[in-house]
């Protein structure tokens, strides 16, 4: 059975929906993203689960046990915010001892509980700091601490790493990971960063506009996506919109593949699109190179049916070398890596 | 250069009332030289032994102490519930907070005794409906600090926070909130606590010379020529300034980040 269940949750505010019936589970020891723009809907769900927002309908339940209007201190969640949060009047042991003082734990048990989470998070140094005497990182590691402190059955982790500059965030991440490991807790991950949620979570949900476009593996979400929404919000895409002919899309040679629809979109990835001097393929030439590292981005003018379209590669910086901007191409697409929509 | 002009003068017309009180206060004679004939501490000596000088001070020192109390019990969770819970009730007490000032205080005390007469005449003329009066029309001070303080430190994502961590809302507001906002609560106090000890309409009106506060007794000095004491008036004067000075400044000490007992119990 699955440890947390949402079915068919709605939330409107003053006519605009937040929620539009919303079904989803996360397994026990599972960790869901809850990936899509400003607005989608995400941070509203993650409130609802934490009592912090109430839905208007629908059914909420953890571990089988029915939450619908338990309040938010009696539910077995705990949580960590986008903007950490703290108690400024606490130290890192105050704040991460809290949740089990107010629970009337004894002493003992506070200070041990304490000391496991400091090491758990690696601050065992900076117990007795006031959350302004610590860095960014080491304060949202302090609530990470804090939430986890009191043994609760769900973490929530509400866009947690979003305030942080890109390095920390990276070394966070993988650290949250770890811990999500180690503990074996049921998460529930909100974010706007894709790579965040490919990275770190089991399952990815993509929603958008207040539902869930795709709930899947984050290979599934990144090779297969099963909507327009979710194939252009999960990584770099390229977007050919094309006329079929008899059943199927040719783009100029550069692919071949079915379409039922009389227009289509056509999706691939940078790292799907080949490049070669000769061969099969859609005429192309070279336009702008960008050196990202290991890869190297492509930008070429295509003509595909007719009509020029821009479409950028990302090709192994060593083999996109010999490539100059005006250096004629031939562009090919696996067609097992295209994506078919109605336009 | 304009801005050292404009603070020296503004400076002197702080510093110089205050400068000529403090003189008065050490003078043996001031008539009509630029400075005092000569100084003396005898004013200083004597003023806190006059018997009506030290009861006027007792008593508006217990008005402020009620005043305050009342103030911190009834703005801290209204202000509390207005920012963390319901917003849009905070435009209503910031229109509330609005009326001491738009009424004159002389007005207020006024309405205060015509009502306790007809329907609370046991409430009359009493300390009691001063220390009342006096709460109300300082609230604002009160209640314009704290929400300050309650928005500044993040209220509604620390409650949020709190409730999460499992949370009562007692517990929530005395040892999350409360803490937090410290600073606004004591700036608030102190202003109350100002306005208390200097207030003298609603006084006058209301309880007169049955409870002598510190501004009926200093105004009594300037009404009864004959009898009253001009040095000792300028003691007074000094003595509440640097009283509340003295305040503001522990206040101000004692409020910059100190950590409160949960955190040095789990030590």
């Amino acid at each position: 059975m699955s440890h947390v269940v949402l079915e068919d949750v709605t939330k409107r505010y003053a006519g605009h929906v937040a929620l539009a019936g919303v079904s989803v589970s996360v397994e026990q020891g599972e960790m869901l993203a809850l990936l899509g723009p400003s607005g989608c809907g995400k941070t509203t769900l993650l409130r609802c689960v934490a009592g912090l927002t109430a839905f208007d309908s629908g059914r909420l339940t953890i571990g089988g046990v029915d939450m619908t209007g338990v309040p938010v201190r009696r539910r077995p969640i705990g949580m960590v915010f986008q903007s950490y949060a703290l108690f400024p009047n606490l130290t890192v042991r105050g704040n991460i001892g809290f949740p089990l003082t107010v629970r009337r734990e004894t002493k003992t048990g506070v200070a041990e509980r304490v000391e496991e989470m400091l090491e758990l998070v690696g601050l065992s140094e900076q117990g007795d700091r006031l959350p302004n005497q610590l860095s960014g990182g080491q304060q949202q590691r302090v609530a990470l601490a804090r939430a986890l402190a009191p043994r609760p059955e769900v973490l929530l982790l509400d866009e947690p790493l979003s305030a942080l500059d890109a390095q920390v965030r990276h070394r966070l991440r993988d650290e949250v990971r770890r811990i999500q490991h180690q503990v074996g807790i049921t998460t529930v991950f909100v974010t706007h960063d894709q790579a965040e949620a490919l990275a770190i979570s089991d399952r990815v949900a993509v929603m958008n506009a207040g539902d869930i476009e795709q709930c899947a593996a984050p290979s599934e979400i990144y090779t297969a996506p099963s909507t327009r929404f979710a194939a252009g919000f999960v990584g770099n895409r390229n977007t050919l919109e094309l006329r079929t002919s008899g059943g199927r899309v040719t783009a100029g040679g550069a692919f071949d593949v079915e379409a039922p629809w009389e227009r289509v979109l056509c999706m691939f990835r940078p790292e799907d699109v080949s490049l070669r001097r000769e061969g099969p393929g859609a005429r192309a030439l070279v336009d702008v190179t960008v050196f990202l590292g290991a890869t190297t981005r492509v930008y070429v003018q295509a003509e595909v049916n007719g009509s020029p379209a821009t479409v950028f590669a990302d090709l192994p910086s060593r083999a996109a070398a010999s490539l100059s901007p005006g250096d004629a191409v031939r562009l090919s697409v696996d067609p097992g890596h295209v994506q078919v929509f109605p336009a | 250069m304009r801005r050292r002009i404009f603070l020296g003068l503004l400076g002197l017309y702080f510093g110089l009332p205050l400068l000529a009180a403090l003189l008065y206060s050490v003078a043996t004679r001031w008539t009509d030289t630029p400075l005092p004939d000569g100084y003396t501490l005898d004013h200083w000596i004597g003023v806190f032994g006059k018997p009506d000088v030290t009861s006027a001070l007792l008593r508006s020192l217990l008005l402020s102490a009620v005043v305050v109390v009342v103030d911190v019990l009834l703005v801290v969770p209204a202000a509390y519930w207005s920012v963390v819970h319901n917003p849009r009730i905070g435009s209503v007490v910031q229109t509330i907070a609005v009326i001491p000032f738009a009424v004159p205080w002389v007005v207020v005390g006024a309405g205060l005794q015509l009502v306790t007469a007809s329907f609370a005449p046991g409430l009359f003329g009493t300390f009691w409906l001063l220390a009342a009066a006096t709460a109300a029309i300082a609230f604002p001070f009160m209640y314009w600090a704290v929400e300050g303080s309650l928005i500044a430190a993040g209220a509604v994502r620390l409650s949020e926070a709190a409730a999460t961590c499992g949370a009562n809302p007692v517990q929530t507001l005395t040892r999350v909130i409360f803490p937090a906002i410290r600073g606004g609560v004591v700036s608030g106090a102190l202003l109350v606590v100002a306005t208390a000890m200097n207030e003298f309409a609603l006084a006058k009106i209301l309880v007169g010379a049955k409870f002598e506060t510190l501004p009926i007794w200093s105004a009594r000095q300037f009404v009864s020529r004959t009898l009253g004491d001009p040095n000792a008036l300028a003691v007074v004067t000094i003595f509440t300034f640097g009283f509340l000075f003295a305040l503001s400044a522990l206040v101000v000490r004692l409020g910059r980040g100190r950590v409160s007992t949960i955190g040095r119990t789990l030590r």
